[in-house]
């Protein structure tokens, strides 16, 4: 069977639920600025735009830093639920035989179905904050900007599909009923260096950030957001590295995932 | 029905691991031995039932031959493909339904939930847009109007009708239904019954069909295996398996219970005087109690049993003596008084 088809499949899953479920796609549309909205209320009730940079060190508007941060951040767990989750949501609504029915490998189905979903959702919010960066940074910088961001949630998507699907793997395995993602996710942003920059956490977290995927797509977002004019090659070096991890991650899911699922078969936890 | 095996099953064993929990860090490990070398085959165009109480291994079967479970042992084919080594082929000729009460997502319509499923096995464009209109009008969702309602607002009939679409959206040749009308009432059961000979005589189709419903495997099904225990029992067509229970009588009464007693007490109380193995039902305010009985030991049985219920003050008001059921060929063959 085509992946042309199991790409179809994912889309046509997402037209359907959110034609039908109104509420889940307003929502959708308004979590990036609520996300926003908190970050910077709580840097403005604590702090100010002065304070941020002083302590950043850089000339930098903090809305543009926290969009950029928003954007991936958000990007990064969506994925991380939406391939890792998703063996939980189809076992909670008793879908997930169905899907291993299907006659793809269990990880190319997890991964393809949901490909469709990440970039409507990611380019959805993308154009949401697209008139705040062009406002704040004028057409031409924006547009640059606009330009990078769309890159790091792209490429920085490949990534973390394998590393999502590693957990769905587990998740497979253990016959996991419970929201493991739910105190695993911040743990790994917080490696990622999302909420502090990576260089500040203590050297055994920097071995483990460096390990993560999700690490070098934030960075690839804050050099958008950081600096002025990024130079290209700070950028081509990020791209390749995460294209890198990429290769590794998915190969890696591709025999883990198949791994997963025969020891889940074995142990009847489908 | 030709006597070309569609199912070939041959000495399959499955044991599962379990954990008890013995305090905070403690646990142990219990082996359950689900399947214990069971055999069996299915004929083209046949509807095979697998009959068995909870626990008997029916559902483990059913997810082997679906290639969602793996055996530890012995073998099993569908149309000729090993549901181990050949999983893939295995999944393009089989279509499965596991359960009826979920299974779907919520927020789609009955018709939009075929559309997905049967994109993710491989058909799109034309050809899928024609076989969810097929299967929606053999389930015959689309005369009862519901196809393009949201699944959540669905009652269990339904599903339980999409759910039986949804394994034949592929057109597979061999459709494999654990328990499908579980949890229906008798109408809607009695629909799908219908619905799954229709299906199989008209369509063609190799059915094979768990329940633990005998009125329903002895009407639905061609032949019967009996599962008990991880062991098949018995394994023939209806008349046949009730022959084997002939020679014996079927006793009925109908009692009214005492507040004070339970059934339970009755039908211990039955056979530790009588050694004979009995089940009960719950009948408009009282019991049907049901005990088998050899003929030579009928007369004296019989008023050893009314006099019991007397003893423990039960108003009898009927008393009938019935030809063997497959109910009764199951109580005499597993020693069990019911599911």
């Amino acid at each position: 069977m085509g992946l042309k088809t199991l790409l179809k499949s994912g889309v046509i899953l997402d037209l359907y639920l959110y034609k039908n479920n109104r509420g889940a796609f307003i929502s959708m549309l308004l979590w990036p600025y609520l996300m926003l909205s908190l970050m910077l209320g709580m840097g403005i009730l604590f702090g100010s735009p002065e304070a941020f940079r002083e302590n950043i060190g850089l000339q930098v508007d903090p809305i543009i830093y926290f969009v950029a941060s928003t954007l991936i951040t958000m990007a990064s767990l969506d994925v991380m639920w939406g391939v890792g989750g998703n063996v939980l949501f189809h076992r909670w609504i008793g879908t997930l035989p169905y899907i291993l029915l299907s006659p793809n490998k269990t990880s190319l189905t997890l991964v393809f179905t949901y490909i469709p979903r990440y970039l409507l959702t990611a380019f959805i919010q993308i154009a949401e904050f697209a008139p705040l960066i062009l406002i704040i940074e004028g057409p031409i910088q924006g547009l640059y900007k606009i330009g990078i961001l769309i890159i790091a949630v792209t490429v920085g998507m490949l990534p973390l599909l394998g590393f999502s699907a590693l957990f769905a793997s587990l998740l497979l395995t253990i016959k996991e009923e419970t929201n493991v993602l739910s105190w695993l996710n911040p743990i790994i942003l917080l490696f990622s260096g999302a909420f502090y920059p990576a260089y500040l956490l203590p050297h055994w977290a920097r071995l483990i950030s460096q390990l993560l995927p999700s690490t070098y797509t934030i960075e690839l977002a804050r050099t958008a957001a950081l600096i002025g004019a990024p130079k290209l090659a700070n950028i081509t070096f990020l791209i390749g590295i995460l294209m890198g991890i990429a290769l590794v991650y998915n190969m890696l899911a591709y025999l883990v995932v198949d791994i997963g699922e025969k020891k889940a078969m074995k142990a009847g936890a489908i | 029905m030709s006597h070309e095996a569609a199912i070939t099953v041959r000495n399959l064993k499955k044991n599962y691991t379990t954990y008890l929990r013995k305090g905070l860090f403690k646990r142990e490990k219990k082996i359950v031995e689900a399947l214990k070398g069971i055999s069996f085959e299915v004929y083209r165009g046949e509807v095979f039932g697998l009959l068995g109480p909870n626990g008997a291994g029916k559902t483990t079967t059913v997810k082997i031959l679906s290639t969602l479970l793996l055996p530890d042992s012995g073998e099993a084919k569908i149309l000729g493909f090993d549901v181990v080594k050949e999983a893939a082929k295995v999944r393009k000729v089989i279509g499965v339904s596991l359960t009826v009460e979920k299974g779907f997502f919520w927020k789609l319509t009955g018709r939009e939930n075929l559309t997905y499923f049967g994109m993710l096995y491989g058909i799109d464009g034309e050809p899928l847009k024609r076989r969810v209109e097929e299967v929606l009008d053999m389930v015959g969702l689309k005369n009862l109007g519901v196809a393009d309602k949201l699944y959540e607002e669905y009652s269990l009939g339904m599903k339980a009708r999409l759910s039986i679409a949804r394994a034949l959206i592929t057109n597979p040749e061999v459709l494999i239904l654990d328990e499908p009308t579980l949890g229906l009432d008798p109408p809607s059961a009695r629909t799908l019954r219908e619905l799954l000979v229709k299906i199989a005589h008209e369509e063609r189709k190799t059915v094979l069909v768990t329940t633990h419903n005998m009125f329903e495997a002895e009407i639905v099904c061609d032949r019967i295996a009996i599962i008990n225990e991880g062991r098949i029992i018995a394994l023939d067509i209806v008349e046949k398996l009730k022959e084997s229970v002939a020679d014996n009588i079927s006793l009925e009464i109908f009692a009214l219970l005492p507040a004070n007693i339970s059934v339970k007490t009755v039908i211990s109380a039955i056979q530790n005087k009588t050694g004979l193995l009995s089940d009960a039902f719950a009948e408009n305010g009282g019991f049907r109690i049901k005990v088998v009985i050899p003929p030579k030991e009928s007369d004296e049985a019989t008023s050893k049993i009314l006099r019991l219920l007397h003893e423990y003050k039960c108003s009898v008001r009927r008393v009938e003596v019935k030809e063997p059921t497959l109910e009764d060929v199951f109580i005499q063959l597993t020693g069990r008084k019911g599911f």
